[in-house]
């Protein structure tokens, strides 16, 4: 039975598309969890997905690596869908153009505080210079994100890993701390996820509307593009 | 048929991205410059058609799927970061929550009251 299925899931993994349907279907169960929980505001359904799918491939016993190099393919997608968020962009580019400059205000410090704190625990309690350079874009869109950890020497997954905990985070920080603040304006909300929680922010805000959609879009371009700048110049100056 | 007509759009900007990048060795990735060249266009065109709508909306709509494949990758390096679990777990947790309530606070404080065109 084992070699049986050894054999099997070799010939499916010669292809792609196993890794392909295991991702597809990973997304679809986990979004279907997410519904039947009522959509807790505090957890955002990619959660769910991803460790349904972490646990389908352990389950599987398909190799990390080998699904990666099949899933690679679905991770091409990620340009073409980042283009498309200049759509629901240009959409609220009034509203936006209103109030540019409380925005232009914010992004510096937001970003460099959202690198800042994180390396700075992590320093204090002891982490070596590899992991403080997969921590520090933890708030950047995967593909600059990618580009900037190559640069500062970090590993790859360790800061996708980094990625997926700080847009969790960062919904669940939202989530609570919204109500609480009585805060229901889309636009600052929106942009505290998109600066905050790149892409999986930038999912839930699309869930409470268009408006704080585009402003998580535009706060999570204008993060990627300031940290692609400001990371490697930094880690430069540190000395690391 | 019309969104794969949008879908042709988005890889020309992608692709116009890319060459922006490479010309002018940016140090942003082609994607980020794609949209912002897609939204300067849009401005400048002064619509949507439809099939950059259809090609688009469903493809945001799956964003959190595409990063999947990576973002797996934290199960499965847990030994070889053995001794530095604590470090890295407190600066996400902490970390992120600092900088939510950073930016929360900026926003708070610049950001002027929504005008009641709504």
């Amino acid at each position: 039975m084992n070699s049986a299925w050894g054999g099997l899931r070799e010939q499916l993994l010669a292809t792609p598309m196993l890794a392909i349907g295991l991702t597809l279907a990973a997304f679809f169960a986990g979004g279907w969890l997410f519904a039947r929980l009522g959509k807790p505001s505090w957890c955002p359904g990619i959660l769910f997905s991803a460790m349904l799918l972490a646990a389908a491939l352990v389950v599987l016993g398909i190799d990390y690596t080998d699904y990666r190099a099949g899933a690679g393919w679905l991770m091409l997608l990620l340009g073409p869908a980042t283009v498309a968020l200049g759509v629901p962009l240009y959409q609220q580019l009034p509203r936006i153009r209103a109030v540019w400059k409380p925005l232009l205000i914010s992004l510096p410090p937001a970003a460099m505080l959202a690198a800042l704190y994180a390396v700075g625990i992590a320093w204090l309690l002891g982490a070596s210079p590899e992991v403080l350079a997969s921590l520090a874009p933890k708030s950047v869109t995967a593909p600059i994100a990618i580009g900037i950890t190559e640069q500062l020497g970090g590993v790859i997954p360790l800061m996708m890993g980094g990625l997926l905990i700080t847009g969790v985070v960062t919904t669940a920080c939202v989530g609570l701390l919204a109500p609480r603040l009585r805060l229901r304006d889309p636009r600052v909300l929106g942009f505290v996820l998109g600066v905050n929680g790149h892409v999986i922010g930038t999912v839930r805000a699309f869930e409470l509307g268009p408006t704080a959609g585009a402003f998580a879009s535009l706060g999570m371009s204008l993060t990627g593009i300031f940290s692609a700048l400001f990371l490697p110049l930094a880690w430069r100056l540190v000395g690391l | 048929m019309t969104a794969l007509r949008g879908f042709l759009w988005l890889v020309v900007f992608l692709l116009c991205g890319e060459a922006l990048v490479w010309a002018l060795a940016l140090p942003v990735s082609p994607g980020v410059v794609g949209l912002l060249l897609m939204t300067l266009w849009l401005a400048l065109r002064g619509r949507v058609g439809p099939d950059i709508q259809a090609a688009s909306q469903p493809l945001i709509a799956v964003l959190a799927m595409l990063i999947m494949p990576g973002v797996v990758g934290i199960f499965f390096i847990a030994d070889e970061f053995a001794g530095q679990w604590l470090a890295v777990a407190a600066a996400l947790l902490l970390g992120t929550l600092a900088s939510v309530a950073t930016t929360l606070w900026l926003m708070l404080r610049f950001m002027p009251p929504e005008t009641a065109d709504e």
